[in-house]
């Protein structure tokens, strides 16, 4: 007997939400994520927990930042579609500094696009979807195991730093299949803290860098919790000093932890010529690809980006010092190339392969496209 | 045994779906492999063509999409006609002999043309069954999974008071390929 299971990608992710203390889930039924909906409408109830479904996105992502304040760990899951919708009230999260998981099964798109057809194509949504500068977080796991793992780390990061989180998945790894090992509870970390009783009113009042804590709420003081621009008190607040130090107070409890938020893996990159980068569905193209390069005598090697948002900038640029040749991997018509390019010195060849016409690379072709970059 | 591709193809309602998430929870659970599944899900699961890729590998899965299928079990013409693009040259392919009509080139592949939803509504009693009865002539065929676990298997998975029947299209299965 195995301890492995076959395991649905969705149903992985919504068995590592509740493992995470995912308490309260409102969605809105979309493919290809449903099945994160439907697994936390049968099992929530049994937990004592709450599932809602709501009348649409928008709501759903209204009722998770409600919720969240109230004491709950909070998610959602949907599609691009209602990724779209749910942009506004990303915004809103991060003005008002409140901890929530939205997963995004990605599509093929713009607009109802291809429902049953993968894509990667909202990398950009992902970090820009919401107007207005802001810090985000936004991971993406592409092995079953990364699925659980990186949806707790998810959650615990969205605890940390009061802040939403966007958890990537696309149409290949929410519908497959895969044999998985879900972790005994306790194996992993679930970062929770104990609501810290308020003090005094001044909640947004804390030293930059710092993660803020979380608060009790609704217990008899009067907070103000706002999507405006607003003062250490949540007051409305326009001052241009105050509105510079609510920006950095933002920016910074993100920007001063990279260490412990980005994550990624790396294949055969110590000596490899052709550094390939990739995330999601297409890091599982470019595995095999780089090993069946490698038993061909072409030294390629595999950077996996875990965390998207913000992009593993320093150690990308730590490769570059070795490796003069990048091939990004990508199902969308070209993304995340940029970030690769902004930050590759010059003399490094940069190369892409993207499609975004609903079908997954295949391994081969990955492979031919490093063997362009070497002929 | 490295590496193995299986597609099932089918029209909704047959039950072929079921036949691949068998087929990986045996080698997964009863043997300790590793596997993965993709199968259709959109409204073609209602009477459309549908097929199921399932990839059986002794090393953890990288890719899970099919790209070379060394196992080709189909019951009708039209997921046929769709479907038998990535087979292996040397595929082993099944095949609906009341149902799909029209082979085309066969290329090197070894064709067996079997009566398998007659079969499994006259010797099985339902054509529900379909799914066990082709997980049977895929063991047969390829030994993928052992015959002892498809049976244990079978027996704790069977819905209680059908196990008889499902013994039964293990049986048949079996029998179908000579």
């Amino acid at each position: 007997m195995s301890a492995r299971k076959v395991l649905q990608g969705n149903v992985i992710i919504a068995k590592a939400a509740l493992a995470a203390g995912c308490d309260f889930f409102a969605g809105y039924p979309i493919t290809p994520s449903s099945e994160i909906a439907q697994y936390m409408s049968k099992e929530m109830p049994k937990l004592e927990r709450t599932f809602i479904q709501m009348e649409d996105e928008i709501a759903s992502l209204g009722a998770c930042i409600g919720a969240s304040l109230a004491g709950r760990k909070t998610m959602t899951a949907t599609s691009g579609p209602g990724f779209s919708l749910m942009q506004e009230h990303i915004g809103m999260a991060v003005m008002a500094e409140v901890p929530v998981v939205i997963v995004n099964v990605m599509r093929g798109g713009p607009s109802t696009g291809m429902p049953t057809k993968p894509a990667q194509a909202d990398m950009m949504q992902a970090r820009w979807g919401t107007h207005g500068d802001h810090p985000i977080i936004a991971l993406y796991p592409a092995f079953a195991e990364e699925m659980f793992s990186e949806t707790v780390r998810a959650f615990n990061l969205a605890e940390k730093y009061w802040n939403p989180v966007i958890l990537l998945s696309d149409e290949v790894l929410g519908k497959a299949h895969m044999d998985v090992e879900i972790p005994e509870p306790g194996s992993y970390e679930v970062f929770w803290e104990k609501p810290r009783q308020i003090i005094d009113l001044n909640i947004y009042d804390r030293n930059i860098g710092e993660n803020p804590p979380r608060v009790d709420f609704f217990h008899g003081y009067p907070i103000h919790i706002d999507g405006l621009e607003h003062d250490a008190h949540g007051w409305p607040s326009f001052d241009a000093k105050t509105v510079d130090k609510m920006q950095k107070l933002r920016m910074e409890k993100i920007y001063q932890h990279l260490d412990d938020i980005i994550r990624y893996k790396e294949y055969f990159l110590d000596d490899a010529e052709v550094l390939v980068f990739s995330f999601g569905i297409s890091a599982r193209s470019a595995l095999p690809a780089v090993k069946a390069a490698r038993e061909q005598g072409i030294k390629a090697g595999l950077f996996q980006a875990l965390t998207v948002w913000p992009f593993p900038r320093a150690a990308l640029q730590e490769r570059f010092k070795k490796t003069k040749k990048v091939l990004t991997v990508e199902m969308n018509m070209g993304q995340m190339k940029y970030e690769v390019e902004r930050i590759a010195p010059p003399g490094v060849e940069k190369q892409t392969l993207l499609r975004a016409n609903g079908m997954s690379f295949s391994p081969d072709e990955v492979l031919n496209a490093i063997k362009e970059m070497v002929r | 045994m490295k590496k193995f591709e299986i597609r099932y193809g089918a029209v909704g309602g047959q039950g072929i779906i079921t036949a691949g998430a068998l087929l990986v929870d045996i080698a997964v659970e009863l043997e300790n492999k590793f596997a993965s599944e993709s199968p259709t899900y959109t409204a073609a699961v209602r009477g459309g063509p549908t097929k199921v890729d399932a990839i059986i590998s002794d090393e953890p899965i990288e890719f899970p999409h099919a790209t070379a299928i060394d196992f080709f079990l189909c019951t009708d013409q039209r997921p046929y006609d769709i479907y038998k693009e990535r087979l292996k040259d040397n595929a082993i392919v099944v095949v609906d002999s009341h149902l799909v009509r029209e082979l085309g080139d066969t290329r090197n592949w070894t064709v067996y043309p079997v009566p398998i939803i007659n079969e499994t509504k006259v010797g099985a009693g339902n054509v529900v069954l379909t799914s066990v009865v082709s997980l049977a002539v895929t063991q047969k065929l390829t030994q993928v999974i052992s015959y002892d676990h498809m049976v244990e298997h079978i027996r704790h998975w069977a819905p209680k008071g059908t196990v008889e029947m499902n013994l039964k299209a293990i049986e048949v299965g079996m029998n179908l390929i000579k």
